[in-house]
């Protein structure tokens, strides 16, 4: 019976092992390497996939305590823990992503005690950590199940209806301000998705599709370990779904669990039906449904996720054909899911960096570790179903097959064969494929050059003679306008070049700085050892069948290893082709290039402090003075342009 | 060439090595989780000594030596010898180590690796002849046995090639590639074969507590061994 779930488990584990490794990347390389979000873009698929779409697919965890608790309808019992469970396991992988997602993930602890109640975050922050407290403590009771602790779990079910009192306002409270997130930034959300009933849509929509999910579970759980109480008695006492040779058993008639999950679809079509509704008449109350109109790939998008969203599991449930097969409902249930999970990524994300200046993609780590908290998460689950009580309580008696030792005197390997039925063996393979693949492939290092939103452009000329510059590395919109022309004459014309152009290519004069400084936020080797190994061979004169082999005593000391450490200094070639006539040192290694903000922030900054106190303007080493974007058009910026005002500033800061 | 051999020296050497070290790591997991956890009660009572001991005269096998087969045993021995050195602290690679792991280690001398290298490439001819020629190793050799030991020969060969530049009669881009390639592939072959005794040697002598045969047991063998219909 559980040799099905065996291929599956398998691809979660693959996936949780690049997701490890993913996770390990972005600690140790950062953000910005290892993502695509940029400064325009500050979110993405963590905080959305992971953190609003996995929180809100948790939800059951309130509703069915919600029907249970509070509505007193008994025939939800068998849901209840596993929703508890549900709720434990989706709330604790969305904190969890949360503590990739976020910069600096260490700490995380700050908003328990440095408080800022104005800010929606801070109140989802606050509901979502307490929510899953509770989870956890409503629980519990099946642990103490588990370890045959009856009075500890007997104490712990009578207080479940406070906890889950507590659990549906905590979870009302922070659902509805995930909502409210998006609903102060109306200039930013396309108009399809926006309204001032967000924070309303959002719950709603969760309640709904919270408890389809919750269904989608049962079934698939039926699916893979105990098809009775679903899909109906079996033809033959203790056969399985799925007989030895692979093909599908037929089951007869359906389950006793049928009924109940038939109310628990009418119920939740129900809730979603009402929310098609209010976001229909929204779209005509706001006027926005002339975009919806348009033709435009946002507005199919739209219609697409309310088809799969609302639609098709309304119809599918209201036939009673499909309502009373465990497939149609788990169809019904998994659209409804899929709808969900794509109204958020709308919201978050496809329709909300619109104007971001370039298209959002996640990049492989993203990917990667995404669908690896969600892999993990399956896992943990499965192993719940599997060793506590989650969805029936005779699980002690079903038969738990245990791996299968099969002595393989195998006379190549002595590995292979027993690989396959060992859980410990699986898996660590599983490890060792993965984790070396995972690393090839998101080693940030070995692919820098791909990671375009580093690599440094050179400067836009904003007028034809490039007498001023925009100087924009990686093109990201945060840019400083830089009047070259201007310095160039202020400083002294061509003989001031040297102070800015401080090293040249060989040859060259006034070498542009986006050619050694070639990323923005690594340093760059601008050291080539296979162009000096031809050109060495070339001045030398080398010649015969290899005569780039003779190069290497030019450089490297004879009879030693050769490293960059023994070979010859840099200057000791290059002391006039390079601009460096009047370093003294002649041990310089220029052989590394800093990175381009560096460099920038370096050779500018410096000048401008020294310039400043010079000339007595301390405005002159602030960072708008260069980066007007980063400014409001009514700071200070224009205030600078002209002087008179300047000075009225300057003597009202010092009268202050 | 170039890009191969950026290739083959960055991701796919790092692709190799992490899957060997992690392999490797892996059986020690292994052996020490099952040992624990099906043999923890065996475990408390075993003779550690004795079983150190024997590991420790299986370091050096003079006393194991059957008379038929010594000179096939002590090629074998000795042929480890250059297969431990030469690998880890050759000079070209002690660079390697420090690139990837910052590790200082000593090296030896390029003139002592060149007389290993070649010490071992003799050792391994003279196994793969004793194992191609002589009846009782041929009854005993398999497919993988003759391949371990080409893979085995492959770096070191083409190594010595490579850093030997007057008796290379192909280029050295070419020699290079092939010896980091072959190094590869015996990295990844290094935890499913054999080849696994690296770390597998350790447990060799305790695992004389695993021999619990079920019934039945000696069928098995004899299936694996030579398959079902032998036994018909």
């Amino acid at each position: 019976m559980r040799t099905k779930i065996y291929p599956i488990k398998d691809i979660l584990w693959f996936l949780a092992f690049l997701g490890l490794m993913s996770g390990i990347f972005r600690m140790w390389f950062g953000l910005g390497v290892t993502t695509n979000m940029v400064d325009s873009i500050p979110w993405g698929l963590w905080k959305i996939l992971n953190m609003v779409a996995g929180a809100a697919l948790a939800t059951s965890g309130f509703t069915i305590g919600m029907l249970y608790y509070v509505f007193r309808i008994k025939l939800f019992k068998p849901l209840v823990v596993p929703s508890v469970v549900i709720a434990f396991l989706g709330y604790g992988s969305s904190l969890f992503s949360l503590l990739f997602d976020i910069g600096l993930p260490w700490r995380f602890w700050i908003p328990f005690v440095s408080w800022s109640p104005h800010s929606f975050l801070y109140e989802v922050f606050w509901c979502v950590s307490l929510y899953w407290a509770v989870t956890a403590f409503e629980f519990t009771p099946s642990l103490f199940d588990r370890f045959k602790s009856e009075k500890a779990a007997r104490i712990l079910h009578g207080m479940g209806f406070g906890a889950a009192v507590l659990g549906i306002s905590l979870s009302s409270l922070h659902h509805s301000s995930l909502g409210s997130l998006f609903l102060v930034t109306p200039q930013r959300l396309f108009p399809l998705w926006y309204s001032s009933l967000l924070p309303l849509f959002f719950i709603i929509s969760a309640m709904g599709a919270g408890m389809m999910f919750m269904l989608l579970l049962r079934i698939l759980y039926a699916h893979f370990y105990d098809p009775e109480p679903v899909f109906g008695p079996m033809p033959k006492e203790g056969a399985i779904t799925c007989s030895l040779d692979g093909t599908p058993v037929k089951a007869t008639g359906s389950g006793k669990d049928m009924p109940m999950l038939e109310t628990l679809a009418i119920i939740a079509v129900s809730i979603l039906g009402v929310y098609l509704a209010l976001k229909i008449s929204d779209l005509f109350i706001n006027g926005s449904w002339k975009y919806l109109t348009a033709g435009t790939w946002e507005s199919w998008l739209y219609i697409f996720e309310l088809l799969i969203g609302t639609v098709i599991p309304i119809l599918l449930v209201a036939l009673p054909k499909s309502r009373r097969s465990p497939t149609g409902l788990g169809i019904a249930a998994l659209s409804a899911s899929a709808g969900l999970v794509l109204n958020r990524l709308d919201v978050g994300i496809i329709g909300y960096f619109r104007d971001a200046g370039f298209v959002y993609f996640p990049s492989f780590s993203e990917w990667t570790l995404c669908l690896g908290i969600i892999s993990a998460t399956i896992l943990v689950f499965l192993f719940f179903v599997e060793n506590v009580s989650v969805f029936d309580e005779n699980w002690k008696t079903r038969h738990v097959a245990k791996g299968i030792f099969s002595g393989s005197f195998d006379n190549l390997t002595h590995v292979l064969k027993s690989v396959l039925s060992e859980t410990a063996q699986r898996v660590t393979l599983i490890a060792v494929i993965s984790i070396p693949f995972a690393w090839i492939i998101q080693y940030p290092p070995y692919h820098e050059s791909k990671n375009d939103a580093t690599i440094v452009q050179p400067s836009i000329g904003l007028d034809a003679l490039r007498k001023s510059l925009r100087i924009d590395g990686n093109r990201d919109g945060v840019f400083a306008d830089f009047p070259h022309y201007e310095h160039q004459n202020r400083l002294g014309g061509e003989e001031s070049c040297n102070n800015c152009h401080h090293l040249f290519l060989p040859g060259d004069k006034s070498t542009p700085c986006f050619r050694c400084h070639r990323n923005m936020l690594q340093s760059t080797l601008i050291f080539d050892h296979t162009l000096h190994v031809s050109a060495v061979a070339d001045s030398e004169g080398f010649s015969g069948l290899h005569p780039e082999n003779y190069t290497c005593k030019v450089c490297h000391t004879e009879g030693s290893v050769k490293t960059a450490s023994n070979a010859k200094s840099c200057l000791e070639c290059h002391n006039r082709d390079m601009g460096l006539a009047d370093v003294k040192d002649s041990s310089l290694d220029i052989s590394y290039a800093t990175s381009y903000q560096r460099a920038m922030h370096g050779t500018c900054i410096k000048c401008h402090d020294l310039k400043a106190e010079e000339l007595h303007k301390d405005q002159l080493n602030k960072c708008f003075i260069c980066h007007k974007s980063l400014t409001p058009k009514d700071n200070l910026i224009d205030k600078m342009r002209e002087p008179k005002l300047l000075l009225v500033e300057n003597v009202r800061s010092e009268s202050d | 060439m170039e890009q191969w051999l950026d290739f083959a020296k960055g991701p796919l050497f790092t692709f190799a090595f992490l899957f060997m070290i992690l392999g490797l790591f892996r059986h020690v997991v292994l052996q020490i989780y099952y040992l624990i956890v099906r043999k923890g009660k065996r475990l408390r009572n075993a003779p550690w000594k004795k079983i150190i001991l024997d590991t420790l005269s299986w370091v050096v096998p003079v006393k194991h030596f059957i008379p038929g087969t010594a000179f096939f045993s002590s090629a074998s021995f000795l042929s480890h010898i250059g297969v431990i050195l030469v690998p880890v602290f050759l000079a070209d690679h002690i660079v390697l180590w420090e690139g990837f792991l910052g590790l200082n280690l000593p090296s030896i001398s390029s003139g002592f690796a060149d007389v290993l290298t070649l010490f071992t490439i003799v050792c391994l001819i003279i196994l793969f002849c004793c194992r191609l020629f002589v009846g009782r190793q041929r009854a005993m050799s398999g497919t993988m046995d003759y391949l371990i030991l080409i893979m085995v020969f492959l770096p070191f060969a083409s190594g010595f090639l490579a850093s030997h530049p007057k008796m290379n009669p192909f280029s050295w881009d070419m020699m290079m590639l092939t010896h980091i390639l072959s190094a590869e592939v015996l990295f990844i072959m290094i935890p499913f074969t054999k080849l696994a005794h690296i770390v597998l040697f350790f447990f060799d002598r305790i695992s004389g507590l695993h021999w619990q045969l079920r019934p039945g047991a000696g069928d098995k063998v004899a299936d694996a061994l030579f398959g079902k219909e032998a036994r018909v």
